[in-house]
């Protein structure tokens, strides 16, 4: 089950890169890199093998936030199983599910197990060992309001996991109209407010869930044959999937896939307590706190990293601008309407999966995202760092340059400083937006703030209490940046 | 030394110096007078080259600066200059704003240059505004550092653009003593001025520009005594 990473997104993703930077008249560089990337080899072999995961999917995969952060579950276990039979050691990779079939095509991990099902739509982009477990839909609803067949959901609101399988089955369900989320407890939240009748999921997500939400109940559907088997995916081409098969027919035969399966699925406990409203608890996040404080670090590393970079790069920026040199001016103006005209995530998106291709350089994602915000707050600040410094009085530089300064020194030293003064308060803006903005970074999974509440929210099935918190976190961060920045005007204003 | 000869300076459609040629001794001081749009700053500003002639060359002790090739910056250090509007730089103290350019340009050492700003600040009678920021003086103070600023660089030549023209009338005086007190240093100055009897009492020579073109040259005493062309008699006429 589960999202659908398709090729063709990546294919534009990639193709819209290129169109940025040949615009920038880097292409010639960057091509020579990819016809030499080509040649190389995929490093899977030499003792570890690296394992894509999106670790938001108990009990298959999630992160053990309650204890240092470990990542846990059956794909963990199976997964660490089968690579110590290999004689591998196994290094685990979390990031967003939408972006594993990509992290294979461009081989960031040797292999992906996520509780992802062998479609036929992604076998065009990836090889797939057998299937290890088979899975059963599940319809889950209110019990007020109880639905517990298929032929019920006929012309009623249903909610399904954006690209899942569950979501190619709910089509074909006659009437329905469909409600497609990024994640279950969204979908939950939904079903909680009644803005849908119904959610079709996988049945252990729908145990937890039911579970964690005692005024919902459940229902399971029949498995149908191997329609929703899971299965490890690999680069296409890998020499891994024939020894990756052999331990899993081993397992199976043993009965060591069972024992390990039912490790992992709790038995649906039976309670009968209800509720309404919005029902919030925050004594749940307890023992997350350290887990979520500890993103702080992670949002505040990254914003302070991409603000400095892109204050540097979009003076620079702003410098071309002012210059008189033709293709400076044209590159600049050029690189600011690239990236003010297309979204940041997809410069996120691009960077972080199509830099190894490009550039045959494995870009962390910490790295890979500094990078993209840094460059796309060069683009904004550079537009008002050249605002800032026209706004300063001809006479300073004529000053300057009758006492023979050169340039360089000139515009560091006397222009800039007066420009900053001017240009101060949209400066903190900008910072106050990359520290909110910082949050999309959870996408390519980077552990900040935002995607520790995530993983928070995933694992105790509630929608609002982690948000809550990390939101107020934010705020907080936020506060505490904009009076530093009062003091550093006040500090300014000095020479007035 | 400075030759000037034959330049011309158009902007857009306008020919604002329509061909002047002189030459200007080495401790020679010269005030340049005239109706306004005349011309005389843009001349001014041409012996610098914040503005570029658009013909004829300009030599100044045999380099040709008006030579493309020629170090402009190097050139600068050389000449001071100061500005109707003072253009201190407003976020530097004082002393700051007269050891910068020591200390960036000829790499002066800090206490080095900071006893020389001091020394220049008594000169002007401002030695008690050195850590002062700029926006704290008056018109006529900012001026005074302005000048102190210049005379860091120890430079050969001075231009001043009309240094009084902003400044309340009572401030005038101030200024006016301190650039008459360089006079007599032997420094070459070129001064851009309103002040007729500051011009008659300071400068060696008196240029009087009307109209792009370099009109009457002469000492003061013949020149406001008996001035020989018909638009310096009316000028004068009008402003005495």
């Amino acid at each position: 089950m589960r999202k659908l990473a398709t090729r063709t997104v990546l294919a534009a993703v990639i193709s819209a890169f290129v169109i940025i930077f040949a615009a920038s008249g880097l292409l010639p560089s960057l091509a020579y890199a990819s016809a030499q990337q080509e040649n190389a080899k995929p490093s899977a072999a030499g003792g570890t093998l690296v394992m894509g995961t999106s670790a938001d999917f108990p009990p298959f995969e999630s992160v053990d936030a309650k204890n240092g952060g470990q990542y846990i579950g059956m794909d963990i276990d199976i997964a660490k199983y089968i690579t110590e039979q290999l004689g591998y050691k196994l290094e685990i990779v979390n990031m967003d599910f939408n972006g594993l079939i990509a992290a294979l095509q461009t081989e960031r991990v040797d292999f992906v197990m996520s509780g992802m099902s062998a479609t036929d739509e992604r076998r065009e982009s990836v090889d797939f060992s057998d299937i290890y477990y088979s899975a059963r839909n599940s319809i889950i609803s209110a019990k007020k309001n109880p639905y517990t067949s298929i032929e019920q959901l006929k012309g009623k609101r249903v909610g399904v996991q954006l690209g899942s399988t569950q979501d190619y089955f709910a089509e074909t369900i006659e009437g329905a109209v469909l409600k497609k989320l990024n994640k279950i407890p969204d979908l939950v939240q939904e079903l909680n407010t009644g803005r849908v009748d119904a959610l079709i999921v996988e049945d252990a997500v729908a145990i937890e869930n039911v579970n964690a939400n005692p005024e919902l109940t459940l229902e399971f559907l029949e498995a149908e044959k191997d329609e929703n088997g899971y299965a490890i995916a690999f680069p296409k081409g890998s020499t891994l999937v024939s020894d990756f098969n052999s331990v899993i027919a081993q397992m199976i035969e043993s009965g060591q896939m069972d024992t390990l399966i039912e490790q992992w699925f709790p038995v649906q406990k039976e309670t009968d307590e209800t509720s309404s409203g919005l029902n919030l608890d925050f004594s749940i996040l307890k023992e997350y706190i350290p887990y979520i404080l500890s993103g702080i670090y992670v949002t505040l590393l990254f914003t302070v990293v991409s603000a400095l970079f892109g204050f540097i790069w979009g003076t620079v920026l702003s410098f071309f601008k002012l210059s008189r040199i033709k293709p400076l001016q044209w590159f600049a103006t050029v690189y600011t309407s690239v990236f003010r005209g297309t979204p940041l995530l997809l410069q996120l998106l691009l960077i972080y999966y199509a830099a190894p291709q490009l550039l045959n350089y494995d870009i962390s994602p910490l790295m890979a995202a500094g990078l993209a915000f840094g460059l796309n707050s060069a683009a904004y600040l550079s537009e008002t760092i050249r605002g800032g410094i026209m706004a300063v009085d001809k006479g300073q530089m004529e000053a300057a340059k009758a006492l023979g300064i050169p340039y360089q020194t000139m515009m560091i030293k006397i222009i800039l400083p007066q420009a900053m003064r001017s240009i101060l308060p949209a400066l903190v803006n900008e910072c106050v937006a990359l520290l909110k903005e910082s949050s999309l970074v959870s996408v390519i999974g980077v552990q900040d703030l935002m995607r520790r509440a995530t993983v928070v929210q995933s694992i105790e099935f509630r929608a609002f209490e982690a948000l809550i918190f990390a939101g107020a976190i934010y705020y907080v961060l936020v506060l505490i940046l904009t009076s530093l920045a009062r003091l550093l005007e006040r500090r300014m204003r000095r020479s007035d | 030394m400075i030759n000037v000869d034959h330049i011309t300076k158009t902007f857009g459609k306008t020919e604002v110096l329509k061909g002047i040629s002189t030459t200007i001794e080495r401790g020679e001081v010269v005030a340049i007078i005239g109706p306004s749009g005349s011309g005389k700053s843009t001349f001014l500003r041409c012996l610098n080259l914040l503005e570029t002639p658009t013909s004829g060359t300009i030599t100044i002790d045999n380099i040709a600066i008006t030579n493309p090739k020629t170090d402009i910056q190097r050139v600068r250090q050389r000449i001071g200059m100061v500005f109707q509007h003072f253009h201190l730089f407003p976020h530097m103290t004082v002393i700051d704003n007269i050891t910068f350019a020591p200390r960036k340009v000829k790499g002066m050492q800090e206490a080095k240059a900071r006893a020389n700003a001091l020394s220049l600040l008594d000169r002007v009678g401002l030695a008690d505004k050195a850590d002062s920021y700029p926006s704290r003086l008056s018109g006529g103070q900012k001026q005074r550092v302005a000048i102190a600023r210049s005379l860091a660089m120890e430079p050969d030549i001075m231009l001043f653009d009309e240094p009084t023209s902003a400044l309340d009338p009572e401030m005038v005086k101030e200024v006016l003593s301190v650039i008459q007190s360089l006079a007599h240093t032997g420094m070459t100055m070129v001064i851009v001025t309103h002040e007729m009897k500051f011009a008659r009492e300071a400068a060696d020579t008196i240029y009087f520009m009307d109209d792009g073109r370099l009109v009457e040259k002469a000492a003061p005493e013949p020149f406001f005594n008996s001035p020989q062309s018909e638009r310096a008699i009316r000028f004068l006429n009008q402003v005495l």
